[in-house]
């Protein structure tokens, strides 16, 4: 569906935005589950939440890039509705994959 | 000078939070005079959220080792093995939240009340999860504290 005044960037790095935030859960629950996964990370930049910080923001800006390219250039067509609630439920899981790991996963 | 760096962190981040506030505020009683201004406003959120992820990147890498020491020692252990673990990861979330305001506010916000609608609430998400770091940190400074006292 297409949207008057939404841009294109608004669409692709909204989605990257949620997709990137629950990478961000994910990769939290992996590396404090995993001494191995840690120590590659550690490895990579010398502390692991460097390598994580930039891996996410990697994910997100890439993604927005990406997303944007699709549809010979045009981008993803979404409604301005459809798009807020897929960003909400990103950042809320993300947030809760996070913050319910340290609660009572670790 | 390492306190300095500490408190430029928490200065960047209110920063952050006021201009964000703003932005809110502007998007609520949105008219076209007011565009301009969202958008001034949504870049300098950005920037002040970028400042104070690298001031406190550079702190937590450089400096924190000193800190979580106390505060593990000490009777508030969970300062460290809540506040501080999730505090790290939600920032980068928060990160991306405000580098991707200005570019929702660079959609034609006059044309539309749905676009407006997605910076209003992005806008609400990074006052609240920024609101809650500002609460982290205080949780972490106060186990440091607790440690120092109980020695």
């Amino acid at each position: 569906m297409e949207n008057p005044g939404i841009s294109k960037y608004t669409t692709s790095f909204g989605l990257s935005l949620a997709l990137a935030s629950v990478a961000n859960g994910l990769l939290v629950i992996a590396k404090e589950s995993s001494p191995t996964v840690q120590a590659g990370m550690q490895k990579i930049t010398g502390h692991h939440w460097i390598t994580h910080s930039v891996v996410i923001l990697a994910v997100f800006l890439g993604g927005g890039w990406l997303f944007a390219q699709l549809n010979d250039g045009q981008g993803i067509k979404m409604s301005a509705g459809r798009l807020l609630n897929t960003v909400v439920r990103g950042v809320a899981i993300g947030g809760l994959l996070i913050v319910g790991f340290y609660l009572i996963g670790d | 000078m390492n306190e300095i760096i500490l408190m430029t962190h928490v200065l960047f981040g209110v920063a952050c939070v006021i201009t964000t506030v703003w932005v809110f505020v502007d998007v609520l009683n949105f008219s076209d005079a007011n565009l301009a201004r969202v958008r001034k406003m949504s870049c300098l959120a950005a920037t002040f959220m970028w400042l104070a992820f690298l001031v406190g990147g550079y702190w937590y890498v450089n400096f924190y080792k000193t800190d979580k020491a106390i505060i593990l020692k000490g009777p508030w252990p969970f300062a460290h093995d809540f506040f501080m673990e999730s505090k790290e990861h939600l920032v980068i979330m928060l990160l991306m939240l405000v580098t991707y305001l200005p570019i929702a506010a660079a959609s034609n916000l006059s044309v539309s009340q749905d676009v407006r609608r997605v910076v209003l609430w992005i806008s609400g998400i990074i006052v609240l999860l920024a609101l809650m770091m500002e609460g982290d940190g205080a949780a972490i400074a106060m186990g440091v504290k607790m440690g120092l006292l109980a020695r």
